[in-house]
């Protein structure tokens, strides 16, 4: 090959590799900005005075004078709103049955859409669920409420043959000639008057229980149920990883029953996680009865088996990767073959051993389908530590999925499931980073 | 070290005989997604006025039932009556099975908004499911091929559907799509327009259409007073007649508070 074509070849193996780089960082970007940005807005949002209502209700939390003050200015707007609705209530009865019929179902329409904005009117029952107590907590979502209630979505099926296309009319139209067409301009002019947009930073997300299944509130049962499972599962798989790394790298003899095992293990470390969640359920739970129900020892149980296998590989690496001559030197010197394990080895070996512990525990931190049928619960306090013998407990992974398709408001809480994955993330990260750290700390002790 | 011993062995023991106060004080409910909404807001509603913690797992209502069987739940949400077979199961296990009815359920039928079709029979719905109509024209629709969605056969909502539309023994068409629970269902016909589903009348919301049944559109109204004929109960089960706190769990609908509760989800008070 002469020296031009090799050049070629050389330039074009680069581009490619950077180009592969690119488009790496570009699909990690798309994935993780939304997250990112969303996440992020469970957290600092422009909140309502609602919200602060909400805060000061269900949490305590809040100045009460000031709250009592914002909340006097906003109903001052919001008195004369309801005068239109009494007003036009009166209007209402000295029309005849026809028209007045025909009015009533609008103006229904009209009022459930003013409660969804402002929480419930004058003369409403007092609602037993949380979510109808209050009106829009986040701005970006009040202002979509309000595009509800000063249009109505319509469908033009004019054509037979195709769907239906969405089309939007200003509901003032519907009630030209009467009191209430004033409302609408009034609502419109005087929309932040009501609700008091201010800038929020609501840490409560991440330290606070959820109120009403997740309209209001925070994660943090789901966070703390995550860090239980994932510490209860590496309390019981790093222990056992480690010794059968020992075993198989130090005393087993090669044959067939040790190709056997080793293969085995490498077989589970590639076992879907579903077929262990299954398989915790059908042993932890079912036949061994560890706990009555589900619990957080049962799902610690089962993820420990799912990152079971990892662990010895990385620790069977780790202790394989220690020179030959660490291990000669302590055995001319006179000691014992466990007493060179457990001095001597396993130190050099432990920054390897615990890198591949710490991915494990992000690993079990973020996987659902093996607490499915074993720990996970929709609905849940937060839990004490005498408590995981015997509850069940919120984790992020599986609530993740619960709000975005299983709740009934899936649509509404978006920022909530964004919040969480952020959570999620951050703490699988934060996991990652600290193996990192301790493993270079180590190395460095272990050098001097 | 030893001292670190003698702390875990410390807080085992105080691990352990918090379990056996935590026993009395927990109600584990697991089952039905479409009895989901309403097992949540009596959950936290429970635990804010009497203190018991009580978790709530919507994994459908065959697993609810599985659960109770292996006494692995206090109480098992279902969409639907429980089976013969897992009655027979259940007593082989020493459990017996006791129905609650805490609340009824209209199985509406779903459609995209933007699909002008008003109004189904139910032998039409029948054909669409068993996959002799494919097409929205066949039915007064656009000239659409028909997506068709329905859920899993752990499902209550789909033993529900079957026994009510279109007969336990029909054979739904294999083109039909599967989805896991209520709200991915509402999802998925949300943001197909040519898509069909079926829905607890609870989870309905303004992002997808009611189709009226034989002429009758689901609500509160016509599922109560029985003029909407595919509308099922919705049971609660527990092992043997309940008492304590779950008999007062159980006994939620019947307060005023819980029929406030039910109603203002969507769903209808017996």
């Amino acid at each position: 090959m002469n020296i031009g074509t090799r050049k070629i070849l050389d330039r074009s193996f680069t581009a490619v590799g950077i180009g592969s780089i690119v488009v790496m960082a570009l699909a990690l970007m798309i994935v993780v900005v939304p997250i990112v940005y969303n996440g992020i807005g469970a957290v600092f949002f422009t909140g309502t005075v609602e919200h602060r209502k909400m805060l000061h209700a269900e949490f305590k939390r809040g100045d009460s004078q000031e709250l009592s003050s914002e909340v006097a200015s906003s109903n001052r707007y919001r008195a004369k709103i309801y005068d239109m609705l009494t007003g036009f209530e009166a209007e209402l009865e000295t029309m005849t049955p026809e028209k007045k019929a025909e009015y009533q179902a609008k103006y229904s329409q009209v009022r459930t859409a003013l409660q969804a904005l402002l929480g419930p009117l004058p003369g409403d029952p007092e609602p037993m669920l949380t979510r109808f107590k209050y009106g829009q907590t986040r701005w970006d979502k009040a202002e979509e409420k309000l595009h509800d209630l000063l249009f109505e979505s319509k469908w033009d099926n004019s054509n037979p043959n195709v769907m239906s296309k969405e089309y939007f009319v200003s509901r003032a139209i519907g009630f030209e000639g009467t009191s209430l067409v004033r409302l609408f301009p009034y609502v419109k002019d005087n929309f932040e008057n009501m609700l008091l947009p201010e800038f929020t930073f609501y840490w409560g997300f991440i330290t606070d229980s959820s109120v009403d299944s997740h309209f209001f509130g925070g994660i943090w049962p789901e966070i703390q149920g995550t860090f239980f499972l994932a510490i209860g599962a590496m309390l019981f798989a790093f222990p056992l990883g480690v010794i059968a790394a020992v075993y198989f790298t130090e005393y087993a003899k090669p044959g067939f029953l040790n190709s056997m095992l080793r293969s085995a293990n490498s077989t589970l470390a590639g076992v879907p996680s579903i077929v262990f969640g299954m398989f915790g359920l059908a042993f932890f739970i079912n036949t061994m009865k560890v706990s009555e129900s589900k619990s957080v020892i049962a799902g610690a149980l089962t993820l420990a088996i799912m990152i079971l296998p990892t662990i010895i590989r990385a620790a069977e690496e780790a202790i394989l990767a220690v020179p030959k001559t660490y291990r000669e030197a302590s055995l001319s010197l006179g000691s014992t073959k466990w007493n060179t394990i457990a001095t001597v080895i396993l130190p050099a070996a432990l920054p390897g051993i615990l890198t591949g512990g710490v991915i494990s525990l992000g690993r079990a931190a973020g996987e659902t389908a093996p607490i499915i049928f074993t720990a996970a619960v929709s609905v849940g306090s937060a839990i004490g530590l005498a408590d995981v013998f015997s509850s069940p407990t919120p984790a992020l992974s599986w609530n993740i999925y619960n709000l975005a398709s299983e709740h009934e408001a899936a649509t509404q809480l978006r920022h909530v499931q964004y919040g969480m994955v952020l959570a999620l993330v951050t703490i699988v990260l934060l996991l990652n980073l600290s193996a990192i750290v301790l493993r270079a700390r180590i190395s460095k002790k272990l050098k001097c | 070290m030893i001292n670190k011993l003698l702390q875990l062995v410390f807080l085992l023991a105080f691990s352990v005989t918090g379990t056996a106060d935590a026993a009395v004080k927990t109600i584990v409910l697991d089952g039905s997604t479409t009895v989901g909404p309403v097992a949540k807001s009596f959950a936290t509603y429970f635990t804010k006025k009497y203190g018991i913690r009580v978790t709530v797992s919507e994994s459908g209502s065959g697993n609810g039932a599985k659960s109770l069987i292996n006494g692995s739940c206090t109480i098992a949400a279902m969409s639907r009556a429980m089976k013969d077979a897992e009655i027979a199961a259940a007593r082989k296990k020493g459990v017996n099975p006791v129905a609650h009815v805490i609340a009824l359920d209209g199985l509406a039928m779903v459609v995209h908004p933007a699909n002008p079709v008003r109004s189904l029979s139910k032998a039409q719905i029948s054909s669409i499911y068993h996959g002799t109509i494919t097409n929205w024209k066949d039915v007064g629709g656009a000239n659409a091929r028909i997506v068709v969605i329905q859920r899993e056969s752990n499902s209550g909502t789909q033993d529900s559907f079957k026994e009510l539309v279109t007969g336990k023994s029909m054979q739904i068409t294999g083109g039909a799509e599967t989805q896991s629970s209520n709200g991915a269902v509402k999802t998925r016909v949300s943001t197909t327009p040519s898509a069909i589903g079926f829905l607890g009348l609870g989870f309905v919301d303004s992002s997808v259409k009611l189709i009226a049944v034989n002429g009758v559109l689901p609500s509160v109204k016509t599922v109560k007073n029985g003029s909407y004929s595919v509308s099922r109960p919705l049971y609660l089960y527990t092992n043997g007649q309940p008492s304590g706190p779950v008999k007062q769990f159980i006994d939620l609908p019947n307060t005023v508070e819980g029929k406030a509760i039910i109603s203002e989800l969507g769903f209808v008070n017996r």
